[in-house]
């Protein structure tokens, strides 16, 4: 009943008279066509455009065409492009593991008539209402290394030893990072998630139960499948949240330490508006479009046909 | 039916144009006729209550005027003027670098007005000293009027020296480590940084690179044509830069921006800061005692004090040349400057105004000026933005212990190949 | 819970329920994860309450020596609160209706309308809302500015509605197709037209997935941040996550009105959150899962 279901058109043989034809459609789609073309597909495709020139931005300039060049530099020269690649990728996976499986749990968690639920739900939540920009800064805050929560901590049970500076260190920046999103990512997935356990049927559970089946058993074999449409949409959500990771390392390092926390959408962004490279950021940006393309198709494309029983 | 949705249709996209047509907005210079838009950097107290007075008696002199000032951080100051370069959204007046990989990128970007006529018009060239005017005429006409004559070395706090046991002001590099060395001995910070903002740190690199490789190669590398990869001084200097940030800078400076390392200073938890004379007035701001309070020269050996300057530009794309070229005039005069006391730089840029009785430390910049024999200036005004991340992202890996500082030379010198 | 437990005739010591350890245990960690999550936003409100001399002597977590609700005057002040709030509430105010309407037009047509392409239509609109904005930003500051449009709070809900709209389409094409044919039947044998059908038929009965996407684009618009940055220049412009971010990178060590700017810059979205958390579970429900 529940499918993620854009593909699948049954063949109707009656055709409701009066709604067919581009016609009719043409006023309902035209305003979001238009919007959708001129500033959504449109500067995407001339970024690109524009990865095959080299151009500073500067409007007294024009583009120059120097072909595949862009690319060559960009996996040959460029130092900082593997760190931005990699981080990326590691941003994924990361992701799809650990705020994922932290949302399932709060969302089993949750789904239970237990005290304080609705109280522990608004608080998993609210993080996410957060612009990311300002989780950034309280999450700076906190790591401060003299005044900030973290390393005021470790002083006071004394592991003073253990105090880092968590943004200054390439050791540790990329994973304190991760962590405010952590913090700020659960929340919208246990929703989801919490949503979806509600289509779990209760008979099979209780039928389950009077087989003797214990809480693991049953979360296996009723609650896993009854979830699945609602993991397709958490892991691709997730999947494409993760690949735009921007605005929480702006706000928390810049990119900095020496670039170890850089990201595709970063990167791409700095090589075009503060390096003044609009041709490497658009070859940056391409790579992150095929990449994200390059994932999320032959998933969507699995998990359609995984719902086609 | 048809005709509701044909009408809904309509009605949606006609509040939508209404709405774009009647407020686009445009750009951020200002639409009233007698409104100037001026962009600096964020200033601190004493400094903004000289800008905000000299504005006052403008307006008050010039009624019917006003003058918008929009304050940004250093990094985004930057970026907001290449960001606007060429459009409409810029600023009517801008305050910036004048070396070659800042305000030069402007000029060459078309986006500074070049103000020849208003130089004769107002007699500029009489205002101000030959450094001064040197800066303006660089690039060719004349960009921006003087400002600032920024230098900068070393401030220090004399009681914590005088714990240390330092009795004698360093004028060797040796000398120099050897201070900070007796700083440690002493449980004292020798000397903070905020690592985030990179250029800060960065002057501590532009010095020791002064300082091992000599004016004349030192030139030939960050102005000119020199090879990094090829001159022994390079990787000495590289050498020198992870060894401070090992033994003798703030611990965790990488993880904090100036701001947070500066407030060290000011506390008296470090003795020595690298900065310049925009700290004569800060100092007092927050709360230090300016007797406390010395300067020296970083003694890199050359004779050259480090600095540069900064100026106040005219954007071409503004459309009140001539009121901004008045204030200009005004804000630059004599007087008004005489008034600020001081509070941008004890030195200024007009010929006639001398430092300020007030600021007990300008007397030092005066000394050290009289004694140089020129300045070096910091190098993310030398290089390209582009070359400028690149140097940056070297001084931080060096310092992390990611890149060996052998090969940080030649790391660099690959990019400057790269990029010519 | 069997029916055999309970007895309470036989003479024998009732049987009490067996202490569920298990469930207390799971509550109790989830009461810790709970009060781990809450705590930034505790550390930050103890922050916005202390003055200086107290963040630079006591811990973070302590109460503060003086409560220093000044702090919160000097980020309304300093940060120019009132005129960004109110620039990202006039956006806001305008896009999210606006946006929806266009999208819920658009999934309609794709969803109920039968004509040649929609499919492709569909994958196409399906495609744009996974990549991601930084994308385009050059080439959408270029063609902003090209239309004189840059610096613009009403430029700027341009882009805004197109990157919104994918998602919102994708979201009530599901919805719309599970609509069963026989009401829009019935309708049309009535003598409705399209619009008619549309309006008062459909977009009704999607009140749940409307409301949840209200609540997510409300909060997106609000804290939307890479292409205001890039497209906004002047302060006066400026939305509420610039305005955060230009507090911290200017005035970082005021440790005590950042956070209280911080504070205050989320309360206008939590109070949306709040008020209609209801419609948000519901919508996700009906919505979201089958999106």
């Amino acid at each position: 009943m529940t499918t993620v279901n854009i593909i699948t058109q049954g063949r109707r043989k009656r055709r409701p008279f009066g709604s067919q034809g581009v016609g009719t459609a043409a006023p309902y789609i035209i305003p979001a066509l238009l919007l959708y073309g001129w500033f959504l597909l449109y500067p995407m495709l001339d970024s690109i455009r524009l990865s095959f020139y080299q151009w500073s931005g500067f409007r007294t300039e024009t583009p120059t065409w120097v072909g595949l060049d862009n690319y060559k530099r960009l996996f040959t020269e460029d130092a900082v492009f593997p760190t931005a690649l990699l981080n990326s990728v590691i941003w994924v996976v990361l992701s799809l593991i650990l705020p994922t499986v932290i949302a399932l749990l709060m969302a089993l968690g949750l789904n239970q008539k237990i005290i304080g639920r609705n109280v522990m739900r608004a608080i998993f939540y609210i993080p996410a209402v957060f612009a990311s920009i300002t989780v950034a800064a309280m999450w700076r805050w906190i790591y401060n290394p003299t005044l900030g929560f973290v390393n005021q901590l470790l002083e006071a049970v004394g592991l003073e030893s253990w105090t880092q500076s968590w943004l200054g260190d390439p050791k540790f920046a990329l994973a304190s990072i991760f962590v405010a999103n952590i913090w700020q990512a659960v929340g919208f997935s246990m929703v989801l998630f919490l949503a979806g356990l509600q289509t779990v049927p209760e008979e099979l559970m209780e039928a389950a139960k009077l087989d003797g089946a214990n809480a693991w058993q049953r979360f296996r074999a009723v609650t896993v499948p009854a979830l699945r449409p609602t993991t397709v949409v958490v892991i691709i959500l997730t999947i494409i949240n993760s690949l735009k990771v921007f605005d929480l390392v702006v706000g928390m390092t810049g990119g900095g330490p020496a670039q170890s926390t850089q990201v595709l959408a970063l990167w791409s962004y700095t090589q075009s508006f503060t390096n003044h490279q609009f041709g490497m950021g658009g070859a940056v940006a391409t790579v992150l479009l095929i990449v994200t393309l390059a994932i999320v198709i032959p998933y969507m494309a699995w998990s359609l046909k995984g719902e086609d029983k | 039916m048809r005709f509701k949705k044909i009408l809904s249709t309509a009605a949606i996209g006609a509040v939508s144009v209404g709405v774009l047509a009647g407020c686009s907005g445009g750009g951020g210079g200002a639409d009233d006729e007698n409104t100037l838009v001026l962009w600096s950097v964020t200033q601190e107290t004493t400094q903004r209550a000289a800008m905000d007075a000299i504005i006052a008696d403008f307006e008050e002199a010039n009624p019917g005027t006003k003058i918008e000032l929009e304050e940004r951080s250093v990094d985004e100051m930057k970026t907001a003027m290449r960001q606007t370069a060429g459009t409409d959204a810029g600023p009517d007046i801008y305050r910036y670098w004048q070396g070659a990989g800042l305000g030069g990128e402007l000029v060459a970007a078309d986006v500074s007005l070049d103000l020849t006529e208003y130089y004769d018009e107002y007699g500029w060239e009489d205002r101000f000293t030959p450094t001064a005017m040197a800066s303006i005429t660089q690039y060719g006409g004349y960009h921006g009027v003087p400002f600032i004559q920024a230098t900068e070395a070393l401030y220090y706090n004399k009681t914590l020296f005088e714990e240390a046991g330092i009795t004698d002001l360093p004028t060797t590099y040796d000398e120099l480590v050897a201070a900070a060395d007796k700083l440690v001995a002493a449980g004292i910070t020798p000397i903070e940084f905020g690592g985030t903002v990179n250029w800060h740190v960065m002057r501590l690199l532009d010095s020791i690179i002064e300082t091992k490789c000599g004016a004349e190669t030192a030139d030939a590398l960050n102005t000119g044509d020199g090879d990094w990869s090829a001159e022994p001084c390079v990787t000495e200097a590289f050498t020198e830069l992870k060894k401070w940030g090992d033994d003798y800078i703030n611990e965790g400076f990488m993880g904090i921006s100036n701001d947070d390392s500066s407030q060290l200073f000011f506390s008296g938890q470090a003795a020595m800061a690298l900065e310049g004379t925009w700290l004569n007035s800060q100092v007092v701001d927050n709360g230090m005692d300016p007797a406390e309070v010395g300067i020296f020269p970083f003694p890199t050996g050359t004779g050259r004090l480090y600095g540069f300057g900064e100026g106040l530009y005219v954007s071409k794309s503004t459309d009140k040349a001539d009121l901004a070229a008045k204030f200009l005039d005004f804000f630059t005069s004599d007087e008004s400057q005489s008034g600020a006391q001081g509070a941008w730089s004890p030195i200024s840029a007009n010929k006639n105004v001398t430092p300020s009785d007030t600021d007990t430390l300008a007397h030092y910049w005066v000394d050290m000026l009289a004694d140089s024999t020129g300045l070096y200036v910091n190098n993310d005004q030398n290089f390209s933005t582009a070359t400028t991340g690149e140097y940056w992202r070297i001084q931080n890996l060096v310092l992390t212990g990611d890149l060996d500082p052998a090969d940080a030379g030649a790391e660099f010198q690959k990019f400057r190949d790269a990029n010519k | 819970m069997t029916a055999i437990a309970s007895s309470p005739q036989l003479a024998t010591h009732t049987r009490k329920r067996p202490v569920d350890w298990t469930g207390i245990a799971l509550w109790i960690a989830l009461a810790v994860t709970a009060l781990l999550w809450f705590l930034p936003l505790f550390l930050m409100f103890m922050t916005s309450v202390k003055s200086k001399a107290d963040l630079n002597t006591s811990a973070m977590w302590a109460l503060p020596g003086t409560w220093e609700w000044g702090n919160y005057a000097d980020a309304l002040d300093v940060g120019n609160f009132w005129v960004t709030a109110g620039n990202s509430l006039l956006i806001a105010a305008i896009k999210v209706p606006l946006g929806l309407a266009i999208a819920a037009a658009c999934a309609f047509a794709l969803a109920r309308i039968r004509f040649r392409g929609a499919r492709s239509l569909m994958l196409l609109i399906a495609i744009g809302s996974m990549v991601p904005i930084q994308i385009g930003l050059g080439p959408l500051f270029n063609t902003m500015l090209n239309l004189d449009l840059l610096d613009s709070k009403f430029g700027l809900i341009l882009p805004y509605l197109a990157f919104g709209i994918p998602y919102q389409i994708f979201v009530l094409y599901g919805f719309f197709r599970g609509i069963p044919h026989e009401l829009e039947e019935s309708a049309r044998i009535d003598g409705s037209g399209t619009f008619r059908i549309f309006w008062q038929i459909i977009l009704p009965l999607a009140k749940p997935a409307l409301a949840a996407l209200f609540v997510l684009d409300f909060v997106a618009t609000w804290n939307e941040y890479a292409m205001a940055t890039t497209l906004l220049r002047s302060q006066s412009n400026w939305t509420i996550p610039l305005a955060v971010q230009g507090f911290s990178t200017q005035h970082g060590t005021d440790y005590g009105p950042l956070n209280a700017f911080i504070f205050m810059s989320a309360i206008p979205v939590l109070i949306v959150y709040l008020l209609f958390q209801r419609y948000f579970v519901q919508g996700a429900l009906a919505g979201a899962v089958k999106g």
